[in-house]
């Protein structure tokens, strides 16, 4: 889910970025750092939303180099565990399905998709129940629940489960 | 069992009560006497022995079972008992339905936000970086625009403003904010779906029932027409 929250970095800055420029140019800087990176603890950072306040610079020992603490509001995408997202299925194969919600990648294990569901190869490889009325296959909507969560310098990586009650495809793009 | 691990903080101590009718002065000794004493008290020596290998165990994910001896057993084994006691939480977590700690989890200044309402920031963001674009040294990451595309797609209400105050009414019965915004987001139909999918909730039930069915009602009535 995604959240509004305020964090802190120490940004350096070359002193020919000093002048009447400084603030805008500490803040462009700031967006380029920030936004698309990733931890475990905030997720990924989606935007910048705003600059709280920019604290007093301290100047480097040995280089020109600046520090200035930046306190900055920002749009996170986070995912929990037990958290339930709508999601896009990416790619279909024998070992599950993976999905894409927002920048969070999705695998959903085929031990975690319903019983009765059976996996179909073919050109348009999908998960089909018996009688044919429920499929999953790449660009199906699926509602599914977050039960793990694995984060890279890069990305965060999710296994998800469409096993529980009020979990599955929303819309199938075949009949829709 | 436990009892004995309980005492056993000293496990030598234990041994040494006993011991102490022989009056060895070491306990050390005394254990090894326990070992090759008679049977009754070999039994108990090797038990107490199993116990002190328990204490050891919760490194190896065994813990609950040994949470209490190894709290026992004083602060060095605290770090290890901790350490297995996650472990041991993430395991009992699953038979369990996995809850929502959002809170616990980030700190205090995060607000919560709901699709509807993250897709309206990021709109307006991205109608600044189209000004901002012209510099070519500011490139729109891809998580952005996965984001924007995300909260756009999920979003199922037009007015985000009237979906939070509609469900702001469920705070006083204790719902989180994080579960407010799971709601919102997964927009369910009836308070099963509610129920079922924020397992949270369920221990309220009884109180949430009512005031939850109004909601959802006055839910569907923004629901976007699509």
């Amino acid at each position: 889910m995604f959240f509004h929250i305020v964090l802190e970095r120490n940004m350096q800055l070359h002193p020919r970025h000093f002048g009447r420029n400084l603030r805008e140019n500490l803040v462009a800087k700031l967006m380029k750092d920030v936004e698309g990176t990733c931890s475990g603890q905030h997720g990924f950072v989606v935007a910048i939303t705003g600059i709280e306040n920019i604290g007093k610079g301290l100047i480097r020992d040995g280089t020109g180099f600046v520090t200035f603490p930046v306190k900055y509001q920002c749009v996170v995408f986070r995912p929990f565990k037990g958290e339930i997202l709508e999601a896009v299925v990416t790619m279909v194969n024998k070992m599950g399905f993976f999905a894409e919600a927002g920048p969070v990648q999705i695998f959903v294990s085929n031990h975690l998709i319903p019983d009765d569901m059976e996996f179909q190869s073919g050109d348009m490889p999908n998960y089909t129940t018996s009688d044919g009325s429920v499929k999953i296959q790449k660009d199906s909507e699926v509602r599914l629940k977050i039960i793990g969560t694995r984060v890279d310098a890069t990305e965060i990586f999710c296994i998800g489960t469409i096993k529980d009650d009020f979990l599955g495809v929303i819309n199938d793009p075949a009949t829709a | 069992m436990s009892e004995k691990g309980g005492k056993g903080f000293s496990l030598p101590t234990g041994k040494a009560v006993k011991s102490s009718l022989k009056s060895t002065p070491s306990t050390k000794d005394a254990s090894l006497k326990g070992k090759d004493d008679s049977s009754t008290k070999s039994k108990k020596g090797r038990k107490v022995q199993f116990d002190s290998e328990g204490l050891h165990e919760p490194k190896s994910n065994f813990s609950s079972k040994f949470d209490n001896p190894a709290a026992a057993s004083g602060k060095a084994d605290w770090g290890k008992g901790g350490k297995g006691d996650k472990v041991g939480n993430g395991r009992k977590k699953e038979p369990q339905p996995l809850e929502l700690k959002i809170e616990q989890e980030l700190p205090q200044s995060a607000k919560c936000l709901m699709d509807c309402e993250a897709a309206d920031i990021l709109q307006g963001i991205q109608e600044q970086m189209i000004l901002l674009s012209k510099d070519p040294t500011i490139k729109i990451p891809v998580s952005f625009d996965k984001g924007l595309q995300y909260a756009k797609r999920t979003s199922h209400y037009t007015n985000p403003q009237s979906v939070r105050k509609v469900l702001e009414t469920l705070t006083k019965y204790g719902v989180s904010d994080g579960e407010i915004s799971v709601i919102a987001n997964v927009c369910p139909e009836t308070t099963d779906e509610v129920f079922a999918l924020v397992p949270s909730l369920k221990t309220t039930r009884s109180v949430l029932s009512q005031p939850l069915k109004e909601v959802l009602s006055e839910l569907t009535k923004l629901k976007q027409s699509t």
